[in-house]
């Protein structure tokens, strides 16, 4: 926990203290691991957006259907998935695909001593490795989120234009008549404090690898468990300071 | 770039070091020194803590107690930041070469120096040449280091730890897992690098071929009882003359002798039994 909280206070120092004393991060490396973490989980992202999306649709239009509220549909589509579901589905995927890849390539570069040559040619792993991580994740997962959303919406709107006789339209106007700039900042603040808490653990898990290929195993399993276990406690926290308190 | 061999003041004075894992002492008690101009050679059997001792100089190990002095300063208690300004005289050769993956070999060897000055590209370029050049791998620059062999991962690291001119260098078992010609190589670059450019080398090796072409002063840890602690010290010339049965039998390479042949804990025959002291252990497939 100490060391996990060190770590936090490193990455605070090297992203915002140290570039004005001339130590800057790689900007090129943050783009590259934008790609890495961000782009390249889009795909995943996009599918179980849009699967979420439809299933959501479907599940809400045969319950409203039976009390003859199926205009609703498009309403509980759009506020499951700003507040809730966008949010909480583009992180656990990005956990299973980014996380564990960050957890898995920091702790093999300390198994092959990649890091300890860093340290003795007086490059700092902070600034080298782990701020361009940090940094891709907090800008990633709020945009895979943002995007996250949209592609469930039209998973929505797929069931709701061919099953329930929606035009796209009225879909549109029903989904941004529901739905207030607060429920999507709710959900980017979640997203980011998401993505707080998975590049910093799959970092300090990484980091802390000892023992070869069944530590570097280890550290990945556990980076994947504790930012699922954090993640979920933080998402409760937040719907209940934003909505219930 | 370096003082003249009979400079007084030591590059690395290492005074009572001692390290304690859990209550085993890798290391206990260790002193030497190293002048300006001298291929230190530590050397020992597996686990005997001369991996440890060099990591202990290099700081990146904190000891139990003791001292370490690297060009006449302090390092034990040294923040980081100072550490690194220390670090940045000396370059060090990795057992695996500890190559970034990510990079090719030329990025590897540019890394110090584009992270140490503000160099134009174009002289960036032509110093990744030269260290290349100097280790005989021109024309790899392009390659991933999983692109290469062991022998040319250790090259591309010694250029990597020359590559911002140090006074110092730092080798642990440069040779291992190479075939007699590349050791030869990389010993010769070794030599070149001292002879030729005057820089102190500390040399962490097994290979007693090796040791004693390139080696002018030798320190030996023990095992058993004297595990961590300097049983040996000298020129190669003294070290062969050494009566110590350990430094005889490590450096002819013998199989039995005061380092015992097997490492057995208890009776054989009784652990075979299964004597009531001894518990059994069930394997199963």
């Amino acid at each position: 926990m100490k060391d996990y909280l060190a770590l936090n206070g490193q990455i605070l120092y090297w992203t915002l203290l140290a570039p004005w004393r001339g130590q800057f991060f790689k900007i090129g490396e943050v783009f590259h691991q934008m790609v890495l973490i961000g782009v390249r989980a889009l795909p995943m992202a996009s599918l179980t957006s849009f699967s979420i999306g439809l299933t959501l649709a479907m599940q809400a239009a045969g319950q409203l259907r039976k009390m003859g509220a199926s205009q609703f549909v498009p309403d509980l589509v759009i506020l499951s998935l700003l507040r809730e579901l966008g949010p909480l589905l583009v992180a656990v995927v990005v956990i299973g695909r980014s996380g564990s890849a960050v957890t898995a390539e920091l702790g093999t570069m300390r198994v092959s001593e990649e890091i300890e040559a860093l340290e003795v040619m007086a490059i700092n792993p902070i600034r080298f490795l782990i701020v361009p991580r940090f940094l891709a994740m907090m800008i990633m997962l709020p945009v895979l989120t943002i995007f996250g959303s949209y592609v469930g919406m039209v998973g929505g709107w797929s069931i709701c234009h061919f099953a329930l006789d929606y035009s796209t339209a009225s879909y549109i106007l029903h989904s941004f008549e529901r739905a207030r700039p607060w429920d999507l900042y709710s959900g980017l603040i979640k997203s980011v404090v998401f993505a707080w808490i998975i590049i910093t653990i799959a970092c300090h898990m990484g980091l802390r690898v000892e023992g070869g290929a069944e530590g570097v195993g280890q550290a990945t399993t556990g980076s994947v468990v504790w930012s699922l276990l954090i993640m979920l406690i933080a998402n409760a926290t937040l719907t209940a300071l934003f909505f219930f308190a | 770039m370096s003082a003249p061999r009979d400079d007084p003041a030591p590059v690395i004075e290492v005074t009572d070091l001692v390290r304690d894992f859990h209550g085993r002492k890798v290391l206990n008690g260790v002193s030497f020194k190293v002048m300006r101009g001298d291929t230190m050679i530590i050397m020992g059997g597996s686990g005997c803590g001369k991996s440890t001792l060099l990591r202990h100089i290099i700081g990146a190990m904190k000891p139990t107690s003791g001292s370490i002095k690297l060009f006449g300063q302090e390092i034990t208690g040294l923040k980081e930041a100072e550490l690194a300004r220390i670090r940045r005289r000396f370059g060090v050769l990795f057992q695996s070469g500890a190559l970034l993956q990510s990079m090719t070999v030329g990025e590897n060897v540019a890394l110090p120096i584009l992270e140490h000055g503000k160099l134009d590209p174009s002289i960036v370029d032509l110093m990744v040449k030269m260290k290349l050049e100097m280790v005989g791998l021109t024309g790899f620059e392009h390659l991933k280091p999983a692109e290469i062999s062991g022998g040319m991962k250790k090259r591309v690291g010694l250029a990597r730890a020359l590559a911002l001119d140090p006074e110092l260098l730092f080798s642990d078992e440069p040779t291992a897992g190479l075939d007699p010609i590349m050791t030869s190589v990389v010993d010769i670059l070794t030599q070149e690098m001292t002879r030729k450019l005057g820089v102190t080398a500390v040399v962490v090796t097994h290979d007693m071929t090796s040791a004693f072409r390139i080696g002018t002063k030798m320190i030996m840890l023990g095992t058993g009882p004297n595990q961590g602690k300097i049983i040996a010290a000298g020129t190669p010339e003294e070290m062969r003359a050494n009566p110590h049965g350990e430094v005889q039998q490590f450096i002819k390479g013998e199989p039995d002798g005061p380092v015992p042949l097997r490492l057995s804990k208890g009776d054989y025959v009784e652990r075979l039994l299964g004597h009531p002291g001894y518990t059994r252990t069930s394997y199963s497939a």
